[in-house]
């Protein structure tokens, strides 16, 4: 090479990082205590690996969003009590301190006459035929019963469900997660967003933003295609080579500038970030190729069926992405082209609720069945949690006939993974399905149990900001330690 | 304190005017008498014009507030940095104040001005300029949650709200006084009704994230109150107020109590999004588009409104029975019984009410074969209004998304009576407590707001608006001052810049504070003369180059004895490479842009569609406006300016982070637009220097830097040209090779290879640090 190099090899700590933080205060758990300020002296990599307040259980996480609520009565919460007055009112003792809405709201218990339940495993667990393929994990899962949370539409519940809170602005988990623990692999960020479908989610970016923290938190979200991330590739008409030298250049024009500034970290971050962004100009793009996995494994998400490809995709790319240490995979559901756009896009089943999730459902089953399968195979589940999670659930009593509107009050998600009693239910709704009697674990809570499993005590994971220490669960929050190994 | 009190009071009779010397007298009496103001904490007492401290280097000092830096570097046995070299000088001032690099002309002009008077007639020339206005806009606009979207999943339009931001704009370009700006924000409503370049100053308030399609009214009231009283606190007093909303605040004596009277102050208050805008020519514009749409349209558009008619009364009932308990109690109760509350419970209805909204009704009776409306009619009529919708979609592209005919404003809805408000118990709008009247914070001050109803509306904000910035008021002008050093200095005297709480830091110097709080009020308010003393000012012109002593004794640079040199802001960086590649459009105001976005990012679907989440503007001269015009969706923050922690709209955003990623290297190397402007550079670059070489890169570095390249730099830029032509030749295949050559009208070059290699040359000195830094 012509040009001559005089790059020092940074060290990682010099990669990239934030210029407003004091190195003082690093917390247990990563946080920074400190105070912004414009010196370089103290400048720190944001995303340096950070170690855990305690020993972490898993490494990674896949949180999948099932977006738009399935009922989860019609998946897990087998109710025979529901079966048996299907087609009445819901009696009025089991409405009493819920605020519901009168129209497209209560109306005659539902039971779809094609519903069939059976229990599978050693543990017994309910699944309905919706579910065939993911019923053959049911000893791997761990049952939240009682979840619960707040609101009547999905804005203001999945924002709570991501971030906490009912308004924007506050971070996300994955956020938070990637705050604490920093990454495990410098060449791939540690929060990675996918999506099922060819257009974000609604709301987009709003799902996985950094809030009030720095925005190298927030999550990155891996596109559908070759090249998942946003200026992935160089230019056209810019070969690898030839960007290769002008990255040489760059160096060196830096460096000639930077000799006057022996301290300045945060300009020689800059400069050797350009390194890191050129390796991940290819590193992004293979830790999404599905190309070297074999037939079988495809097959085993799902990606030679035209109903599982999608999701099939986006699973296995949450896989490689796990192996790959990215600690917080945040995986949305997508559409389905079959149901076109609507309500029908999502779980959102407020009418016609069996064919909705009998199409929503057959895209995931296979889907998660596979990534369960394919984790435990290759020795990843124990270090790696998976989360089941959706804004809320759906009611017992019908709507528009046919459909069921949304559920707050008493819902189903489970966990998979590292750290768990594993066939364990916790939890219980009523008779019907529709609040919860025993052990509500909200939002908060679930939040504060896949921190505790990765190692962050959830009231120590602190971010100060405008005088105030904020921390991922509010002022809320409490570790479901029962469902705990 | 004491001992400041009593040396500051001194130099008030010394120095301050009669009027201001009032001030003093009065404040300092219920300082002495009021238990709570024992020991109040420090931002909570009155701002006191401090001695002017005594110093060595007498001659150092250029503005008023020099003296009080000195003083601390000398104390710690330091001297302040030499003067920065004109060059640097005039393109940091230029950043600072413009947001945008200068052009070697004015560096060149500046340079060659012998006159005493040089750097006066430089920041007077910035300040004049409307490219100041944008630049401070910007600012506030980050303070202000601005977003031209209105958030939530449907993240529905809000193409009124270019109009605040424009009134920003202005109010800093016609150095409206602080007080006035933030009166009007506040309550231009009350105190200039019917007056609609005041009114649109309430955009500030409306600025709320919102969800047209919450079923919870009361609860959304709740959240947009604390939204409104979140922002006020912090951006204005600088107070973590919400942190009482839960609790009693954990560090400041500032309790439930004082956190809902805040909120009693905006009890009553709705918003108007449809108030009819005076016509000028965006109007014309906007409604030649519409018209066009209109035509288009008609014959659907009338089809649906005549099917929604047939069934126009059902459809109203079943959609307002979709809200919750406690709203619905409002909607159905007759209008003649509405309390204040119902009021704003029926206008939050109203204004979501559409054609649209009630073609749910549609959905629902064709879909419940169970319903009662259910017929074959209703399916038919449903399945006939959803192809029309669909019809409609094929004319979004028609749409106008370029502003709007009308403007939105605060308003009490021509009542002067309020809801009650209610301490909630853990911030739980459904468990009040007992109910609270509009106060002030009891530990901040012994006054009571003086509330005058009008005709129409309850006069709390008003109340409210002539407190912030009332004289006496300890915090707003501190709060100001500091935010506006923090700007020129990367970090506030006061670091925390929205918290001058206890929790919040402590200030590196708090006569420089009061000393800068004094005498902005003393100015009458005026942002510019602080910009002006700023700019001018010794601590200002210091040179940034590394000094070895200071690193050792003031690591942090707290004193300020060299100047901090600072990343550019995500705008900036834009906006200075379309103003050197000659793609920049000055434009100033109307409707926000919609320049491209990377291929790959396919925005979000939303519920009803209405609004596609991003549809590239036509006129490719809207495409290089300045960033500030680019329309802020909150679902889809502009992908050139995120990574480069462009402000976060959800909530206030009180300070850009600086973040150095491998993203934001991806972003400003491989982004197409950044490399176009490249190319346009390169023209230019070539155009204006001529064929020679040296001079093309002297002038490529005075373009983008102020100044020539050195020596070593000109080295390695040849050995990188002669090497780099040769790797592009390489890559011809079977004698053909695609290049990327400078665009220029005037194609001036000769060796298209050596041409393009120029362009990788420019492309990678406009990623350089440098280019990126302002020091």
């Amino acid at each position: 090479m012509l040009i001559e190099t005089s790059r020092r090899e940074w060290l990682r700590s010099a990669a990239y990082g934030v210029g407003g933080f004091a190195v003082g205060g690093m917390m247990p758990g990563g946080g920074w205590l400190g105070v912004p300020q414009a010196n370089a002296a103290s400048f720190v990599d944001p995303l340096a690996a950070k170690q855990p307040h305690f020993p972490a259980k898993v490494k990674s996480v896949i949180w999948l969003h099932m977006d738009g609520a399935p009922s989860t009565l019609d998946l897990y919460d087998y109710k025979p009590e529901l079966e048996r007055l299907a087609g009445q009112d819901i009696p009025a003792s089991f409405l009493e301190g819920i605020k519901t809405s009168t129209q497209g709201g209560v109306g005659k218990l539902f039971v779809s006459n094609k519903r069939s339940w059976k229990q599978y495993g050693e543990s017994g667990a309910w699944f309905s035929d919706l579910l065939p393929n993911l019923a053959q994990h049911a000893d791997k899962l761990t049952f939240v019963k009682s979840s619960v949370t707040v609101g009547a539409t999905h804005d203001i519940s999945i924002l709570k469900l991501n971030t906490g809170d009912l308004s924007p602005g506050r971070p996300s988990l994955g956020a938070w997660v990637a705050y604490a623990l920093g990454a495990a692999n410098p060449d791939l960020p540690p929060y990675v967003v996918l999506y099922g479908g060819q257009r974000e989610p609604r709301a987009g970016s709003v799902n996985w933003s950094s809030g009030f923290l720095p925005a190298v938190y927030q999550g990155t979200a891996f596109r559908p295609g070759a090249q998942p991330i946003l200026h992935q590739a160089p230019p056209e008409l810019i070969g690898l080579e030839q960007q290769r030298e002008s990255l040489d250049l760059l160096h060196r024009l830096n460096d000639l500038r930077s000799a006057a500034r022996p301290d300045d970290s945060e300009l020689a971050a800059r400069t050797n970030s350009y390194d890191l962004a050129y390796r991940m100009e290819a590193t992004a793009p293979e830790a999404v190729d599905l190309s070297k996995e074999t037939e079988a494994t495809k097959a085993l998400y799902g990606l030679d069926n035209e109903a599982t490809v999608n999701m099939g995709t986006v699973l296995l790319r949450a896989r490689r992405l796990v192996e790959r240490n990215v600690r917080f995979v945040h995986v949305v559901s997508g559409p389905i082209n079959a149901l076109g756009q609507g309500d029908d896009a999502s779980w959102d089943a407020h009418r016609a609720l069996e064919r909705n999730h009998g199409n929503h459902a057959r895209a995931i089953d296979k889907p998660v069945a596979g990534l369960l399968a394919d984790l435990q195979s290759r020795g990843l589940l124990d270090d790696t949690l998976v989360v089941w999670t959706s804004e809320f659930g759906r009611t017992p009593y019908g709507q528009s006939g046919d459909g069921r509107d949304h559920n707050p009050w008493g819902y189903t998600q489970w966990l998979a993974g590292g750290g768990l009693k594993h066939g364990l239910t916790y939890g219980r709704t009523d008779e019907l399905g529709l609040k919860t009697v025993e052990n509500p674990v909200d939002t908060y809570d679930l939040h504060a149990t896949v921190l505790q499993l990765l190692g962050l005590d959830h009231l120590k994971t602190i971010y100060l900001r405008a005088g105030r220490a904020e921390r991922p669960t509010v002022v809320y929050g409490k570790v479901v330690n029962d469902i705990l190994a | 304190m004491t001992k400041t009190l009593k040396r500051s009071v001194i130099a008030m009779m010394l120095s301050a005017s009669a009027a201001a010397l009032a001030i003093a007298e009065e404040q300092k009496a219920p300082a002495q008498d009021s238990p709570r103001a024992s020991k109040p904490h420090w931002a909570w007492q009155p701002v006191y014009q401090p001695f002017a401290p005594d110093v060595q280097k007498k001659d150092w000092a250029r503005s008023s507030f020099d003296a009080f830096v000195l003083a601390k570097i000398e104390a710690r046995k330091l001297t302040p940095s030499p003067e920065a070299d004109r060059a640097t000088f005039i393109r940091r001032a230029t950043l600072d104040a413009w947001g945008l690099i200068p052009t070697p002309e004015e560096v060149a002009a500046f340079e060659s001005d012998a006159g005493p008077d040089a750097y006066e007639k430089l920041v007077d020339r910035l300040l004049a300029s409307p490219r100041y206005g944008e630049r401070q806009a910007r600012l506030w606009l980050d303070l202000a949650r601005y977003a031209d979207s209105a958030g939530f999943q449907n993240d529905n339009n809000r193409l009124n709200m270019f109009r605040y931001r424009d009134y920003v704009i202005g109010a800093f370009n016609a150095d409206k006084p602080y007080s006035q700006f933030i009166r009007e924000q506040i309550a231009a409503d009350e105190i200039a009704p019917g007056d609609q370049e005041a009114l649109v100053a309430t955009g500030f308030l409306a600025g709320y994230p919102d969800n047209s399609n919450s079923r919870d009214l009361v609860q959304r009231k709740y959240q947009i109150t604390t939204d409104i009283v979140d922002t006020v606190g912090q951006a204005i007093l600088g107070t973590t107020v919400g942190c009482a909303r839960c609790h009693n605040h954990k560090t400041d004596k500032f309790t439930q109590k004082d956190y809902y009277s805040l909120q009693a102050f905006f009890a009553n208050t709705a918003f108007d999004e449809r108030l009819p805008a005076k016509k000028g020519e965006v109007e014309a514009e906007f409604q030649k588009e519409q018209a066009v749409y209109n035509e288009a349209t008609r014959a659907i558009r009338a089809r649906q409104k005549e099917i929604i008619d047939s069934v126009r009364e059902a459809a109203l009932k079943y959609h307002k029975e979709r809200y919750l308990t406690d709203s619905r109690e409002s909607i159905f109760k007759p209008k003649d019984q509405w309390t204040a509350l119902d009021r704003w419970v029926n206008h939050r209805l109203d204004s979501v009410t559409n054609d649209a909204a009630l073609a749910g009704f549609l959905r629902y009776a064709a879909d419940d074969k169970s319903a009662p409306e259910h017929s074959k009619e209703i399916v038919e009529k449903a399945d006939e209004y959803q192809k029309l919708t669909q019809e409609l979609r094929k004319f979004q592209n028609v749409r106008s998304n370029k502003g709007s005919l009308n403007y939105t404003a605060a308003t009490e809805l021509g009542h002067s009576d309020a809801p009650p408000t209610y301490i909630f118990f853990g911030g739980n709008h459904e468990k009040p407590l007992e109910e609270v009247q509009p106060a002030f914070p009891d530990a901040m001050t012994s006054e009571t707001p003086d509330i005058k109803p009008t005709a129409t509306s309850s006069g709390r904000r008003t109340a409210l608006a002539d407190w912030l910035v009332s004289e006496k008021n300890p915090l707003t002008a501190r709060v100001f001052v500091n935010r506006v050093w923090n700007q020129y200095f990367g970090k506030g005297i006061v670091g925390t810049v929205s918290d001058f709480g206890k929790a919040g830091d402590k200030p590196a110097n708090q006569e420089l504070l009061d000393h800068l709080a004094f005498t902005f009020v003393k100015d009458g308010w005026s942002v510019k003369r602080l910009h002006r003393s700023i700019l001018l000012s010794a601590t200002y012109r210091q040179s940034s180059d590394y000094r070895e002593d200071v690193a050792k004794a003031d690591p942090e640079n707290k004193l300020l004895a060299v100047f901090p040199r600072k990343r550019l802001e995500a705008e900036e960086i834009r906006d200075s490479i379309l103003l050197a590649s000659g793609h920049l459009n000055e434009r100033v105001g109307g409707p926000s842009v919609f320049p491209p976005i990377p291929a790959n990012l396919v925005g979000s679907g939303n519920f009803n569609n209405t609004d596609p989440s991003w549809t590239t503007s036509k006129d490719p001269q809207d495409h290089v406006r300045r960033s500030l015009y680019i329309f802020t969706r909150r679902s889809l923050p502009y992908p050139l300016l995120e990574t480069f922690d462009m402000a976060n709209p959800q909530q206030i955003h009180s300070k850009r982070d600086v973040t150095t990623t491998p993203l934001q290297a991806l972003t400003l190397y491989n982004s197409d637009l950044v490399f176009q402007w490249s190319q346009a550079l390169a023209g230019r670059v070539i155009e204006e220097a001529g064929d020679n070489e040296r001079a093309q890169i002297e002038r490529l570095y005075l373009v983008l830097f102020g100044r020539k390249p050195s020596e070593a730099e000109t080295k390695a830029l040849n050995a990188f040209l002669d090497q780099h032509q040769k790797t592009i030749a390489a890559k011809a295949e079977n004698g053909k090779l695609s290049l990327a050559v400078p665009v220029t009208t005037k194609a001036r070059f000769v060796d298209p290879l050596r041409a393009s290699a120029f362009v990788d040359l420019v492309h990678t000195v406009v990623n350089s640090n440098d280019f990126v830094y302002r020091f």
